[in-house]
């Protein structure tokens, strides 16, 4: 499960074979720097709509299943708990800023629509901390798509 | 047919297993290693309970 080498291995991955460059030069300005650009923005994307997808693309499995779960499992126990799932036509401020926590669990969001039938009680002290896990589950994804684009551009994750 | 799903948790253990997610989250993202991991789980899970419980007991004489 160790993916400790993957990450240097997508910088790799991502500098050109064919430059008359030294390595270390060749690490920091590859010949291709938009379309790498673009393909960590894409990797970035995928980490947002599939938890871990992100991580996967790149072979980091231990990160990608961890992202996955963790992320997976918030979500379900927030639903569970009848925490507030909240919506574009949120009106005021808090409202829309709950909105932007909940879609950063990206394809989970809608997954999370599905499974709340029953609708929010965030009159109990359970459908509030509900409410927290799905915004923890969304910033928490948004924090790992980000890592995974940081990891494609080649950084050291 | 989904089936409604519902949890009945008290307080302390919510906040224990949003502890235990977060956690091992940060363990994955920002260390390498099983060891790193585990190590960095600990001392994060550990730092959540106590800052909650140390947070709870200050609020203690505000709540009524």
């Amino acid at each position: 499960m160790s993916d400790e080498t993957t990450a240097d291995a997508a910088a790799v991955a991502t500098t050109p074979k064919h430059s008359a460059t030294t390595p270390e030069s060749a690490a920091t300005t590859p010949a291709h720097p938009q379309r790498s650009e673009a393909l960590a923005f894409a990797i970035g994307v995928a980490g947002w709509l599939v938890p871990g997808l992100g991580h996967a693309l790149q072979k980091m499995w231990g990160r990608a299943i961890g992202c996955f779960l963790t992320v997976g499992a918030l979500v379900f126990l927030g639903v569970g708990m009848r925490g507030n799932l909240f919506s574009s036509e949120g009106g005021d401020a808090f409202g829309t800023l709950g909105y932007v926590a909940d879609l950063g669990t990206g394809s989970f969001y809608f997954a999370a629509k599905a499974l709340e039938t029953k609708g929010s009680d965030v009159a109990h002290a359970e459908g509030d901390y509900g409410t927290r896990f799905l915004a923890a589950a969304g910033v928490l994804n948004l924090l790992a798509a980000l890592h995974a684009y940081e990891a494609a551009r080649g950084r050291k994750a | 047919m989904i089936t409604a799903i519902g949890f009945h948790l008290s307080h302390f253990q919510a906040m224990t297993l949003f502890a235990l997610l977060i956690s091992i989250a940060f363990g994955f993202l920002s260390r390498r290693g099983t060891n790193e991991r585990v190590k960095y789980f600990i001392w994060s899970l550990l730092l959540f309970l106590l800052i909650g419980v140390g947070i709870g007991w200050a609020m203690y004489p505000f709540s009524r």
